[in-house]
């Protein structure tokens, strides 16, 4: 490889020799799948969630959305915590350390009483787990006592951090739900219960599709289903805002918060780096491309840092989250005109519709030439540029100011993939 | 009436992809497990690999994965017979049609150079061997490039006046621009490779090196015996490319330019004479099209440009007095035919031969001429021999994976020497 760049990075303590890991789910699930992933490069794993209760699962249990022939563009998983033995799998924990000690085992739990919480905690204390994290988040479990309805009780949250962290001193890490309006208040709860960090975010509850030869929602089980965890890169923007608000909150700002939802590439890593981000988590993108992904991810990264001088994660961690502000703080004093290159432009007309259809009919359209034509309606919006199928054809051009604003240096953005 | 297709000699004939169309592109690929285009390729440039990384927005890492495997990876993207190798394995094929994987490659490579990376550095060890490749074409490069990479001193002996070999001077440049072999070529530079050129290489001149690679290629020319062979406007395939490249837009080729022979050559010249102002290009080949060793592909792009293909008729007479006139062919099978076309020039692309090589280096040759090499590319001492002297013209990117089999075999002789 010509690039190295180092991508290890200090979590909660513990020594990382890069920031990938696999997220609680079926991806890492026995002690083989684990010994794969850690053979391909990924720096830890949050192995399948652990409870007393072992799942009993249903089949079929995945669907997918897509849009226009691309496929897996969010993902519906209706499986559960681990359905294999307890003692099992924190047997496969500790093997796992023992067999490749330099990579990062954490033991995901969730317990329905206090005292299973502290047995659990004790349990992976003994399997040698380097870190804990709480599941507070599945959508999917059969019982109110477990699961997100446990993330969205802010005194759920407390107490059974509390529990875990009166029984042992590893770290431990509450995972939230996104099923919420104010993820803050769960955080909050979390670290005032003794949580080092929180993890976010787990999967969106959701209906997928609706099948119409059984009347019900995807999957089909026996003629019906069930609302459960939506995944996958059309959750990304959810967990980019819960992880950018819990890092503004002045309670929550020197978390080091675990990043999940949506990660696919290094550019994906970059950005929940980029926000402050101080560990990732995948399981999507295993899902449809197996544990390879992670290869790019590394080489990737490697080079976005090559190219602006980073030298380690922390040079860029949390770089773009004081850029993140209120809406009304915004600089609203100028529009900027889009500007369309006519050599490029290849004459179908969909900024036109956009534009009349959705926006402010500020284009016209020649039909004589087949080009649009900018009239004085434009407000800046920039609908035509993200409609437009060419790469670079409409692009931002003049700055306008409106009539008695003051006028000031302002920071663009120039290009457009 | 047919669309014909108006191109210029020196302006790539086939746009390439920008970054969006990339991703389409990409995004069709299936990311196989045990991806059958990757086995599909001689010189091992794993285009599964590299089509993950444009996939998955790492396009630096795709670049860098075709360079480190394929020092003329920009190069074999334009010319690899990719419907016969990587593409024709494509489990794509299975559902409609196989990614463009030399497309995708092209972009890659193209992005390198946008980026100026230099994925390719010779170690700061240097070892104490010497190494000289003769000839500074396709396997030569390939087979310099990994000696430097493993730290060897290597030195490209080459009788013309730039490097490349067939790929500067025996491929019409709309399909394989100069700029791109420039830029493969200074890949192999940036690892410390010297270049001598106007070496017309004797024994002598090896006799300072540890060990030597011959990869001289086969320019010697074959134009069949027949009546007014030697008429002005008679050439052999490998002269005609040659002045086109050299001479570049004002070469002339004629007016009307027939060119003899069925493979990926005779559509090189053919384009040649038509891209540089011929008003009527045929090929006359002797055997059928299915028949031919020429790519589908190029036979298409002659076709469109305007060029008439004829099968089935062997040259018998070149006429003219003092220069060519007329050509006549005989039916190959169909006794009775016969055929009478008038020209200005015609070009024989029926193969190139090798030169005399026992005249330059102590080596064995077969009766046809190559030199026999093992498939590890020995051929006698310290002297080793890879590509089409050797295995008497293939493609390109057999000749890399043939240059970077001998460098390994060279490496470990030099380690057995005890040159390191």
């Amino acid at each position: 490889m010509a690039v190295k760049k180092d991508l290890s990075i200090n979590y909660l303590g513990v020594e990382c020799e890069n920031p990938f890991f696999l997220s609680s789910s079926p991806v890492g699930s026995n002690y083989e799948m684990v010994a794969k992933c850690f053979e391909t490069g990924w720096g830890g794993v949050f192995y399948k969630t652990v409870g007393i209760f072992v799942a009993d699962e249903c089949s079929p249990r995945f669907d997918q959305t897509n849009k226009e022939g691309l496929p897996w563009l969010g993902f519906k998983n209706m499986e559960q915590i681990s359905d294999k033995p307890t003692e099992l799998n924190f047997e496969n924990m500790r093997k796992l350390k023992r067999a490749y000690p330099e990579k990062i085992m954490v033991a995901s739990i969730m317990g329905s009483t206090e005292q299973e919480w502290k047995d659990l905690a004790k349990m992976a204390e003994q399997a040698e787990a380097d870190l804990i994290e709480g599941n507070f988040s599945c959508p999917q479990m059969t019982s109110h006592a477990m699961g997100s309805d446990v993330g969205t009780n802010p005194e759920l949250v407390k107490s059974y951090s509390k529990a875990v962290t009166s029984v042992t001193d590893i770290p431990f890490i509450a995972k939230m739900t996104p099923n919420i309006t104010n993820m803050e208040v769960p955080a909050i709860a979390a670290i005032e219960g003794g949580a080092a960090s929180v993890s976010a975010i787990n999967t969106v509850k959701s209906i997928t599709n609706i099948d119409f030869e059984n009347m019900t929602g995807m999957p089909v089980v026996n003629g019906k289903s069930s609302i459960s965890g939506y995944s996958g890169a059309a959750v990304k923007p959810i967990a980019l805002r819960f992880i950018a608000q819990m890092l503004q909150n002045e309670k929550l700002k020197d978390l080091e918060i675990s990043g999940i939802g949506g990660i696919e590439t290094w550019r994906d890593c970059a950005e929940f780096l980029a926000l402050g981000c101080r560990n990732l988590q995948v399981t999507t993108a295993i899902m449809q491309y197996g544990y390879r992904i992670v290869e790019d991810m590394a080489n990737g990264l490697m080079h976005f840092m090559d190219e602006r001088g980073y030298n380690k994660l922390e040079d860029f961690i949390g770089l773009a989250l004081g850029n993140i502000i209120p809406a009304e703080d915004l600089n609203r004093d100028f529009k900027i005109l889009p500007k369309f290159d006519d050599n490029k432009c290849i004459g179908c007309g969909r900024c036109y519709i956009s534009c009349y259809d959705a926006a402010h009919q500020a284009i016209d359209w020649n039909a004589e030439t087949r080009r649009p034509e900018l009239n004085d309606n434009c407000v800046g919006c920039h609908l035509c540029l993200n409609v437009c199928p060419v790469q670079e054809c409409i692009t931002p051009g003049e700055i306008k100011w409106k009539d008695g604003r003051e006028q000031v240096d302002i920071a663009l953005k120039h290009h457009y993939d | 009436m047919s669309k014909v297709v108006k191109a210029k000699y020196t302006a790539e004939a086939v746009s390439g992809f920008n970054h969006r169309t990339a991703m389409e592109e990409a995004a069709r690929c299936l990311l196989c497990h045990d991806a059958p285009c990757s086995q599909g390729c001689p010189a091992g440039t794993d285009p599964a690999k590299f089509i993950r990384s444009i996939r998955f927005r790492n396009v630096k890492g795709a670049a860098e994965t075709i360079r480190e495997n394929n020092v003329l990876g920009g190069t074999c993207a334009r010319v690899c017979p990719y419907d016969r190798l990587c593409e024709e394995a494509c489990s794509r094929c299975g559902i409609d049609r196989p990614i463009e994987i030399g497309k995708l490659q092209r972009y890659a490579i193209e992005q390198e150079e946008v980026f100026g990376m230099q994925t390719l550095k010779a170690p700061a060890d240097k070892k104490a061997g010497k190494a000289a490749c003769i000839g500074a074409g396709p396997a030569s490069l390939a087979c310099a490039a990994e000696l430097a990479k493993a730290g060897y001193d290597v030195t490209v002996l080459e009788r013309e006046a730039k490097a490349g070999g067939v790929l500067t001077y025996g491929i019409v440049p709309s399909r394989l621009p100069q700029a791109v072999v420039d830029h493969d070529i200074a890949q192999v530079e940036a690892l410390g490779v010297k270049f001598e050129f106007g070496k017309d290489v004797k024994e002598a001149d090896t006799e300072g090196y540890d060990a030597v690679f011959i990869g001289t290629g086969l320019w010697g020319t074959k134009i069949p015996d027949i009546e007014g062979k030697d008429l002005k406007g008679v050439y052999a395939a490998a002269d005609f490319l040659k002045a086109a490249r050299t001479t570049g837009e004002g070469f002339d080729p004629g007016k009307k330019v027939i060119v003899v022979g069925g493979g990926d050559v005779t559509v090189d010249c053919a384009v040649t004479a038509k891209l540089l102002g011929a008003e009527d290009v045929k090929i006359v080949y002797r055997r059928t099209l299915e028949e031919a060793p020429g790519n589908m592909t190029e036979f298409q792009y002659a076709l469109q440009l305007g060029i008439g293909i004829t099968t089935g008729m062997a040259p018998a007479a070149v006429k003219g007095s003092g220069k060519v006139e007329k050509a006549v062919f005989k039916g190959f099978r169909d006794e009775g035919a016969s055929l009478e076309l008038s020209a200005d020039t015609i070009v024989f692309a029926t193969g190139q031969g090798p030169e005399d090589m026992t005249k330059v280096v102590p080596v064995t040759v077969t009766d046809k001429g190559m030199i026999a090499a093992g498939e590890d590319g020995a051929a006698g001492g310290k002297f080793f021999a890879a590509g089409d002297i050797v295995n008497g013209g293939k493609t390109v990117v057999e000749a890399v994976a043939a240059g970077k089999e001998a460098a390994a075999s060279m490496i470990a002789y030099l380690e057995k020497k005890g040159v390191n």
